[in-house]
């Protein structure tokens, strides 16, 4: 017996509205999808659905009370509180280049980094 | 970061945001030689230094960059094409000369207030956000009312959560991008609040902001009670029935200490209005040719200024031309007036350019009344577009070929969206 799984995508603005078809593990079919990135996210949800993660930390000596970050790779979907929790326990200085790596491995995911996503000079 | 200020310019962009940094770029890539751009805070970059998820740039870089990261990439290329960049500074009045030089009058912290002349400017303020006031929801006035993008600087940037238990009122993308940033930072957010029957924000802003979260969406419900001495309290929320009128009898109380209001956007158009530029009753902005010119010839418009866009991509793509064209009228190049009247019919709310000319290739604007699907997008008699759907959160942009317009011969153009039968 096949089973039907409805996913929105969030490849883009566009959202198409996908239907993935499967029996167990075994994907079926794909419909709804614009483009290609449709079908590859409606497998990634339905095998292991991962988000991307941002959020700031505290620094210090620089114009701004937080800086920006993002994790280079995406995380459990059911894990992104836990990564956020994790992110927020440091603080950095300044100054810091934008893509600088402020955490590796985050959550002993392996390739999982977090990295500034904007330069702040000292001030 | 602090750029000359030396005139005279060929090109004086009043705003540091995405909009401003591409129209100087535009300029400087027409050829202008001189290009100054004044911004009030104190760095440029705009609203996308407090935008801190990603999502930004996969139309115009062709990958997912976060606000900060998109702004400091436009930042940088500023600097590299030679730009002036001034910070922590306001034009407070534009001056015209009968030879057509405009004469900017600009305060600044650094070079306190000087006028520098230029031959072309251009508008790129941005918009800010309906208020409180704007929807005159009844009750106290406590601390812990904001607008969503206020709430999103003190978070991203300050270092300040805004409260602890949060009810959003709209869902524009900013209230949705907000609900998971708070819930992110250990808030709780009890619940978005919505007006119309469906939501404001991109599909996929619902889906992994709220939908991930377990935040609920309640769509026709309206905020009608604000509670709370000197702190919020509390606020009261109602089902909204045919003309958006509360049922009061469905009345509920909701715990909460903080309301963000997301609710619209108004391009801030103070200044152009000082200059007698004409606006759009619609768009707020001003109007504009195809070159995007306003009805103040020398002045240009882009960005959030010109109307409220939902992607910056598209704010850079509109300023690039913008600027360009600034940068070309510097130099004295002139293209002929329009001789085509661009106009909204049915279902479309606005449309931009207000006007086209034959020759030329057009980028259209538009957005859509009501959501409608699967519909046709149908531009006079020179051509037809089928949508899967339309929702007005989602702004409409194609094409105009030159052939095409070649074969139009009326002087007003009309566009409508109408239902395709399945």
């Amino acid at each position: 017996m096949s089973d039907k799984k409805n996913f929105t995508c969030i490849g883009c603005p566009i959202g198409c509205p996908l239907q993935l078809t499967h029996e167990g593990l075994d994907v079926l079919e794909i419909e709804g999808n614009q483009c290609n990135r449709g079908a590859k996210y409606a497998q990634q949800e339905f095998r292991d659905p991962r988000r991307f993660v941002s959020t700031t930390v505290a620094i210090e000596g620089a114009r701004h009370r937080r800086l920006p970050v993002k994790v280079t790779a995406p995380v459990p979907k059911d894990r992104v509180v836990d990564a956020a929790v994790e992110i927020h326990r440091i603080k950095v200085t300044a100054p810091v280049r934008i893509g600088d790596v402020l955490i590796r491995d985050l959550l002993g995911e392996k390739g999982v980094d977090v990295v500034a996503t904007r330069t702040m000079e000292r001030v | 970061m602090l750029g000359r200020m030396e005139g005279p310019y060929d090109v004086m962009v009043v705003g540091g945001g995405p909009a401003g940094l591409a129209a100087a770029i535009g300029a400087r890539d027409a050829g202008a030689r001189r290009v100054l751009v004044i911004d009030r805070e104190a760095e440029a970059g705009g609203i996308l230094l407090q935008c801190i998820h990603s999502g930004f740039g996969l139309h115009y870089f062709k990958q997912e960059l976060t606000g900060p990261e998109y702004a400091e990439r436009f930042v940088t290329e500023a600097i590299d094409h030679e730009i002036d960049i001034v910070p922590n500074s306001y034009v407070s009045g534009i001056g015209l000369d009968s030879d057509g030089t405009k004469r900017v009058r600009i305060l600044s912290d650094h070079y306190g207030l000087r006028t520098m002349t230029c031959r072309s400017v251009v508008l790129a303020m941005g918009c800010r956000e309906r208020t409180r006031g704007a929807i005159r929801i009844p009750g106290t006035r406590p601390s812990g009312v904001l607008t969503a993008g206020l709430a999103q600087k003190f978070t991203n940037m300050m270092g300040y959560l805004p409260g602890k238990k949060v009810a959003i009122l709209g869902s524009g993308d900013i209230g949705l991008i907000m609900a998971r940033r708070l819930v992110l930072e250990g808030c709780e957010v009890v619940g978005v609040f919505e007006l119309m029957p469906y939501s404001n924000g991109l599909t996929r802003n619902v889906v992994q902001c709220l939908d991930d979260f377990g935040i609920p969406l309640h769509l026709s419900t309206t905020v009608t009670e604000i509670m709370g001495a000197d702190r919020l309290s509390g606020i009261k929320v109602a089902p909204v029935g045919s003309g958006f009128v509360p049922d009061m009898s469905k009345e509920r109380r909701i715990d909460c200490d903080t309301l963000l209001l997301s609710i619209g956007l108004i391009p801030e158009n103070e200044m152009s209005q000082s200059l007698g530029i004409q606006l759009d009753v619609t768009t707020r902005g001003p109007i504009v040719s195809s070159t995007l010119e306003t009805s103040l010839p020398g002045v240009f418009a882009c960005g959030n200024v010109l109307h409220v866009h939902d992607l910056v991509d598209f704010v850079t793509g509109e300023a690039l031309r913008a600027g360009r064209h600034a940068g070309e009228y510097a130099l004295g190049i002139r293209r002929a007036q329009d001789n085509i009247k661009l106009v909204p019919g049915d279902n479309v709310r606005y449309c931009l350019p207000h006007s086209l000319s034959t020759g030329h290739e057009h980028q259209i604007f538009m957005r859509c009344k009501e959501p409608m699907k699967p519909c046709e997008i149908i531009i006079g008699n020179i051509m037809r577009k089928k949508l899967s759907f339309v929702v007005p959160a989602e702004m409409i942009m194609f094409k105009i070929k030159p052939d095409a317009l070649d074969r139009f011969q009326g002087d007003t153009l009309r566009i409508d969206i109408r239902p395709l039968q399945k």
